[in-house]
């Protein structure tokens, strides 16, 4: 049985303007000790899915759907069943670190009280624990700085405490909402190289949620892509990467910078991330896809297989895509 | 922490010299003097009463005079208009009076307000929360020289269970309806303050992280989002305190209590210089003292603040 099966998730923000999804109907699993990007722009509901996940959701918002994890379906939890499930067995870091941690209470304290409240921990073990967990991130001199305020660490610090304090239970899924977005670029890789260890050490599923795909490469064992808060292409990452199947994904991979290759005009993706509030009936891509036939906005693409382990969900096949956006 | 406070404490000397120049200035400013009345006193009695007083003194030398009699025997002089009192007399007759329902404002507006603002804001857009901003808004705009007279038709002459004034001593019940007139906006501002800053703290993000640890909701509102909601409260309280602990004119003519709220008034309006320069010395160094406190209090709460 995969770990997390999330099937048929839709994620619903009330506004002033009507109700606007996040997420349109995302499936998608996870086995156990597998890493899972979940790839895709600013609004493509990335964030949001794994907030549904851990129903972390703004007040406006609502997530139906099913999400399963170990069986048991997170949606359908009351708050009080929910609270023994996050952080217990499933972690999460977020995007900001230096806004993550409580300016106000000291990391010993912040750390502890996760033991305290999970595992019944007295709160001297508990920091004794914090404090190994702390050396493992390689925070240097964690017994003396475990005591110390958030404010008194580097962003990059902060981030190895979050790291640290999500994993203090031994999660069996660790979510990382765009871990080192927020971080210098000698810091993310850091922050990458030890969340790699991490997961090796802890035998910890990830999902990792990002736009950098530059980071998903080396990570991931699977990659989902998503637009409009919908899968465009799903599989593992190697061949995505390798060999895109969706005019979104090839897109994204161009508009990275290559040192290898002669250097020619940076290719973009035109036009706009997806007005939320108004999208297509059919594919939510339409609008800004190079070889978008006529009935694209208009008949949504199914994700069907393209191979035993890859999933995609354009109108075009993959051969006419290669060749279409060859020409263009 | 100890050489900051010995630093404010410093500071606050100038202050108080400052605050005793401005209002020797605007007193004598004002035009009439203690001892004008509707029948013209005369000429040579006049002159006695203002000797007797040294108002024939340049205001200078009063002023020397005032600060150096303060300074060396504690003594704000006699009251111009009660002969036979001191202003200490005046000021130590008033001021355990309107302490005593000052402080008991002071308590039930911090808990009732807090109370209120926070569960207003955790249960956001809800009939609590509507509910909540009614009284808010009625408390504040309904002034208490409007609400007093209410409270005593209601509790005194028609349940008859509350005197309708007097002090006794201070005997709880005669202390229940100043504290309710004086605490009911103090309360609906802090509740307001409240509110809203919690409202902002609880969608900060290291609300979402302690959400994600699996703690329940009321350990993430008491422990990790109380504290920082509160800071803005606290900059409002030193003032308030202020305000609340030197009583209410209105409070203390409709209730008789005796405070000494009343007396910023009556002194004003009878030019007794001694008394309208003890109370203000008394709210200046009660000012300043609370902002002290206040920041003192920002230090212990917020770590990023060290003095």
């Amino acid at each position: 049985m995969a770990l997390l099966d999330v099937s048929d998730l839709t994620v619903t923000f009330r506004t002033n303007d009507g109700p606007v999804n996040a997420v349109n109907g995302l499936d998608f699993t996870l086995a156990e000790k597998e890493s899972l990007a979940i790839v895709g722009e600013s609004g493509s509901g990335k964030s949001q899915t794994a907030f549904a996940i851990m129903g972390l959701l703004a007040r406006n918002g609502a997530a139906t759907g099913r999400v399963a994890f170990d069986g048991t379906d997170l949606l359908s939890l009351s708050p009080r069943q929910l609270n023994t499930v996050r952080s217990n067995q499933i972690g999460m870091i977020f995007q900001d670190p230096m806004t993550s941690l409580n300016p106000y209470i000291r990391v010993s304290d912040q750390m502890a009280e996760v033991l305290q409240l999970h595992k019944g921990l007295s709160k001297t073990d508990a920091i004794t624990r914090a404090v190994q967990m702390l050396d493992a991130v390689r925070i240097p001199d964690a017994r003396a700085r475990v005591s110390m305020y958030p404010h008194e660490f580097s962003g990059g610090m902060r981030q190895r405490i979050m790291i640290a304090m999500a994993l203090l239970c031994r999660p069996r899924l660790l979510i990382a909402d765009e871990p080192t977005t927020a971080l210098d670029v000698t810091v993310q890789a850091q922050i990458m190289t030890l969340l790699g260890e991490i997961r090796e050490d802890f035998d910890t599923a990830v999902i990792l949620i990002t736009h950098d795909l530059g980071i998903v490469a080396d990570f991931c064992d699977r990659t989902l892509v998503l637009y409009g808060g919908q899968t465009m292409e799903e599989g593992p990452t190697a061949p995505i990467f390798a060999d895109p199947s969706h005019p979104y994904t090839a897109g994204l991979l161009r508009a990275v910078p290559r040192l290898d290759r002669e250097a020619e005009v940076l290719r973009t993706i035109s036009g706009e991330p997806p007005d939320m509030s108004n999208l297509p009936a059919g594919c939510p891509f339409s609008p800004r896809c190079e070889i978008a036939r006529d009935h694209c906005p208009t008949v949504k693409p199914g994700l069907a297989p393209m191979t035993d382990s890859r999933h995609r969900a354009c109108h075009a096949t993959p051969a006419e895509m290669h060749e279409e956006m060859r020409d263009g | 922490m100890l050489a900051y406070i010995v630093r404010r404490l410093a500071v606050a000397i100038p202050t108080i010299l400052i605050l005793v120049v401005i209002s020797f200035v605007l007193m004598y400013a004002a035009p009439g003097g203690p001892f004008n009345s509707e029948r013209p006193v005369p000429p040579e009695v006049m002159a006695n009463l203002e000797a007797k007083y040294g108002l024939d003194q340049p205001m200078w030398r009063q002023m020397v005079t005032y600060v150096w009699d303060v300074v060396t025997r504690f003594d704000f002089g006699p009251s111009f208009q009660y002969t036979d009192r001191t202003v200490n007399d005046v000021i130590a007759q008033g001021f355990p009076v309107t302490l005593t329902y000052g402080m008991w404002s002071a308590v039930v507006a911090m808990v009732v307000g807090v109370s209120l603002g926070v569960a207003a804001a955790v249960r956001q857009n809800s009939v609590l929360d509507y509910m909540a901003v009614g009284i808010t808004i009625g408390a504040q705009a309904l002034p208490n020289f409007v609400m007093a007279p209410i409270l005593v038709l209601i509790f005194t002459l028609w349940l008859g269970w509350l005197p309708g004034g007097g002090w006794n001593g201070g005997q709880w019940e005669y202390v229940i309806m100043p504290v309710i007139a004086l605490s009911t906006s103090y309360m609906a501002s802090i509740a307001r303050i409240t509110r809203s800053s919690m409202l902002e703290v609880l969608n900060s993000n290291f609300i979402r992280t302690a959400r994600a640890k699996g703690l329940p909701m009321r350990r993430v509102i008491l422990r990790h989002a109380l504290k920082p909601a509160l800071l803005p409260v606290l900059s409002y309280l030193g003032p308030a305190m202020v305000g609340m602990i030197t009583g209410s004119v209105v409070v203390d003519i409709i209730f008789s209590t005796g405070g000494i709220g009343q007396f910023f008034v009556n002194s004003a309006f009878n030019r007794d210089y001694a008394v309208i320069m003890g109370i203000t010395l008394l709210v200046g160094v009660l000012t300043i003292s609370f902002n002290l406190i206040v920041d003192i209090l920002y230090a212990w709460i917020d770590p990023k603040i060290r003095y």
